[in-house]
């Protein structure tokens, strides 16, 4: 990496990524945390954002919090393609020269961090989960889990700018909606050609999310033999939609029928590690336990006090969950507004 | 052990019957897992699924010798016949036999010895298996009836059961002292059956997980009396083992005829593969260790119907036979060469089939556990 001035980068950029005209979920937690950072650091917080037609996000993100909204609208932006937005991003913080970059630990941002930082010549920490301002020099520490979460590194960019990080999704808290804030839209000069990109995206195929990626899901909402037919696990779908989670099953259930074996946890299932899991009627047999017991946060609801999976539950429901499922839901939605 | 008159009949008999009956469709029963009513209903016939039942239950009220010789001569065949054999002969008859009241007796002993009934023997949980003193299941009294909740893994005969011994926590706290034994109607609301494991051996044996929820279990099923249940349940497994045991020696054996008989046939470098050195002595050794296990296990036999406890004898029989019908098997598959490793022998089959005898009803450590704890008590 070359030697740069340092000094004149200023404030906090976060990419809003948007699908099909959409911001995703994880912009908002980016600027949640972006505001905090930009409060200690007493700088702008400020957006990129790329697309085609984009005027109405650009009036959420300002809602959200953000000073300024950077804007590149064309045709040939409205889907995200690895050359056409690497293009347009790195020339904007050569131009705006942004002292920190928040990309969205997405599969698009996932693509898209590591060939700005290569162009713009800087440090870039993936997938983080704690993101702090060191008081000393005002630098940003990015904690991230290493070697599957057994040890948590703490990298710091000292001598490059911006100090880029991918966020994993889910774990910052989200920006507070404010209407009446204001901002200001500034669009980037940019050109885009169509030979600039050497991609083309010929359909989008949205699955029907049936592809189950237990492994990747943050939130795992799991059943067993207590929903007594196939039918319970709508109820867990539900649950499942307002946490962006995914379903997952003990044996007995897949056993029964009720469910595609790809759903099963445990032994001879899949092995996961989700932020939180939650174990619906699920007695908690060891072969189930060896396959969950290493998520973060584990919740049982289960009508037996005495059942084995309260010994790894960290909390712990006893009742019917075809009562307590619904109130979780309905809890939600009430706290969600 | 010298045998009397009635066992080399007996032997004769059954050594026939496995010949005719057995041995031609094991290969096919594996391929359907499952064991066929009409073979069932025959080996009630015969009462090889009750031969220590007194007669006026309807067993052949014959002695432990018979009962040996009876399971040999089956597993030599086919071991997943030998395994529903033993299931009914020891694991159900010999609590019912033992700690049934009279009307159990004649409620469900005769119905198994007819073989109207067929019946589970269910203790090993999903987090319960050698260490059986971990039970979950339980059952709670209300009324008249206990009410039963829990679930029960790898329970032979579970699908096809029209009744199961089931263990279950009567009294939490109490460890095994609050344990009691149930007899549970298959029938009843609330009783399930998990899908039927893939198993490598003995796979026309029907295996899966007992599911209890809710179940309402009259009051008089009770088996003996509160708290016995894990009494009940050693006292049935020390019976069990020694039909397990001449189960592993039959298995042996049936290897062991099977690389006599192809020791003979298959030609190389000129000679038949018996006139290799090698191969003799290979011979000679799985007959010497198979010779003497079976002189355990029949002396065993012996003591237990003197009277003898033989809690150690039965775990050395277990242990030793059933490590041995694993070694023979390998040695036995070793002198097929390749064909070995091919389904259309029938040495592929009893060389998986061997593999479960060191594991279920004890396995071999916990035999090891059991002869140690007698040796240094
Ligand atoms: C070879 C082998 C491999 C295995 N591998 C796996 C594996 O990979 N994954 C796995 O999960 N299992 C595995 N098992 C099975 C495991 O041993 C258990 O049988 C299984 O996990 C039990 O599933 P369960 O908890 O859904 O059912 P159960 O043990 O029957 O438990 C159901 C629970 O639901 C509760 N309940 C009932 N109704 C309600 C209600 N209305 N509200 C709340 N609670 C209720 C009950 O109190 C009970 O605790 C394996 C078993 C074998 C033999
Ligand atoms: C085909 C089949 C049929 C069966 N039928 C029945 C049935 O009808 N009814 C029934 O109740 N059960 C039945 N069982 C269960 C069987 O009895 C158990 O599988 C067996 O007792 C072992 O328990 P486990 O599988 O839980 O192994 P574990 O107890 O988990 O043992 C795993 C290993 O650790 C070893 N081990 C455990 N503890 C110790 C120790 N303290 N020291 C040294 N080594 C130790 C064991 O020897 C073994 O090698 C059946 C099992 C099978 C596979």
């Amino acid at each position: 990496m070359g030697k740069q001035d340092i000094n004149k980068y200023k404030n906090i950029w976060v990419f809003a990524e948007q699908r099909h005209g959409k911001l995703m979920p994880v912009v908002v937690e980016l600027v949640g945390e972006g505001r905090k950072l930009a409060k200690e650091r007493n700088v702008e917080l400020n957006a990129v954002l790329l697309g085609e037609n984009i005027e109405e996000m650009t009036k959420e993100l300002i809602a959200y919090g953000v000073q300024n909204v950077y804007t590149a609208d064309h045709e040939l932006l409205k889907n995200y393609t690895t050359d056409g937005y690497t293009k347009i991003i790195s020339e904007a913080i050569h131009e705006y020269k942004p002292e920190i970059m928040l990309i969205g630990a997405t599969h698009i941002g996932r693509d898209l961090a590591p060939r700005i930082a290569s162009r713009v010549d800087t440090g870039l920490t993936a997938d983080c989960t704690k993101l702090e301002i060191d008081p000393e020099d005002g630098k940003i520490k990015q904690t991230r889990p290493a070697f599957g979460g057994n040890i948590m590194a703490t990298i710091v960019c000292p001598e490059n700018r911006p100090q880029m990080s991918t966020v994993r999704p889910g774990v910052m808290d989200k920006a507070d909606v404010d209407n009446s804030r204001k901002g200001n839209i500034v669009p980037l000069n940019f050109s885009i050609k169509k030979e600039d990109i050497r991609t083309e995206v010929l359909e989008i195929v949205k699955s029907d999310k049936e592809i189950v990626s237990l492994i990747d899901a943050n939130f795992i909402i799991s059943g067993g033999l207590g929903l007594q037919s196939p039918d319970g696990f709508d109820l867990l779908k539900q649950l499942a939609e307002k946490l962006d989670g995914v379903i997952g099953s003990s044996r007995a259930a897949v056993d029964k029928g009720w469910i595609d074996h790809s759903h099963q946890v445990g032994q001879t299932g899949v092995t996961v590690k989700p932020n939180i899991y939650f174990a619906c009627g699920i007695s908690g047999a060891i072969q189930h336990l060896a396959g969950m017991n290493q998520s973060d946060i584990i919740i049982a609801i289960n009508k037996d006090p005495n059942a084995p999976i309260f010994s790894v539950a960290d909390y712990g429901i006893v009742g019917d969950l075809f009562e307590v499922v619904p109130q979780i839901i309905s809890q939600l939605d009430s706290v969600r507004g | 052990m010298i045998f009397k008159k009635e066992h080399l009949l007996l032997q004769k008999a059954v050594r026939k019957f496995a010949e005719e009956e057995v041995q031609p469709y094991a290969a096919e029963r594996e391929k359907e897992g499952a064991i066929s009513r009409d073979l069932m209903e025959k080996l009630a016939k015969y009462k090889y699924t009750s031969p220590i039942v007194p007669k006026e239950y309807g067993g052949a009220g014959a002695d432990y010798t018979s009962y040996v010789i009876i399971m040999e001569e089956i597993s030599k065949k086919c071991a997943s016949t030998g395994t529903f054999t033993t299931a009914a002969a020891s694991l159900v008859s010999s609590p019912l036999l033992n700690f049934g009241t009279e009307e159990q007796k004649q409620k469900y002993l005769t119905r198994i010895t007819s073989g109207e009934a067929i019946g589970a023997f269910g203790l090993t949980e999903p987090g319960a298996g050698s260490d059986a003193s971990g039970q979950t299941t339980n059952a709670v009294l209300v009324g008249d009836n206990y009410v039963l909740n829990g679930r029960k893994t790898f329970i032979t005969n579970a699908p096809i059961a029209d009744f199961a011994i089931v263990i279950a926590v009567t009294e939490r706290g109490k460890g095994v002292k609050g344990t009691s034994a149930f007899i549970v109607d298959m029938n009843l609301e609330g009783v399930s059956c998990g899908a039927h494991e893939d198993k490598m051996g003995i796979r026309a044996t029907e295996t899966s997980d007992l599911i209890m929820e809710n179940v309402k279990v009259p009051k008089e099923n009770i088996l003996g009396k509160e708290g016995q249940g894990f009494k009940i349940a050693m006292h049935t497994l020390d019976t069990g083992r020694i039909g397990v045991a001449a189960q592993a020696l039959g298995v042996a054996q049936g290897a062991m005829d099977e690389a006599v008989k192809y020791s003979k046939e298959r030609v190389q470098f000129g000679k038949s593969l018996s006139k290799f050195q090698d191969i003799q002595f290979k011979l000679a050794n799985m007959e010497t260790k198979i010779c003497a296990v079976r002189a355990l296990l029949y002396k065993t036999a012996e003591m237990k119907e003197a009277g003898m406890s033989i809690t150690k004898e039965s775990a050395m029989c277990k242990y030793m036979a059933a490590e041995v019908a694993n070694e023979v098997a390998y040695d036995a598959l070793q002198i097929h060469g390749g064909y070995g490793f091919i389904k259309d022998y029938p040495i592929e089959r009893i060389y998986r089939d061997a593999r479960i005898m060191s594991i279920y009803e004890g396995t071999s450590q916990v035999q090891q556990m059991v002869i140690a704890g007698s040796l240094l008590k």
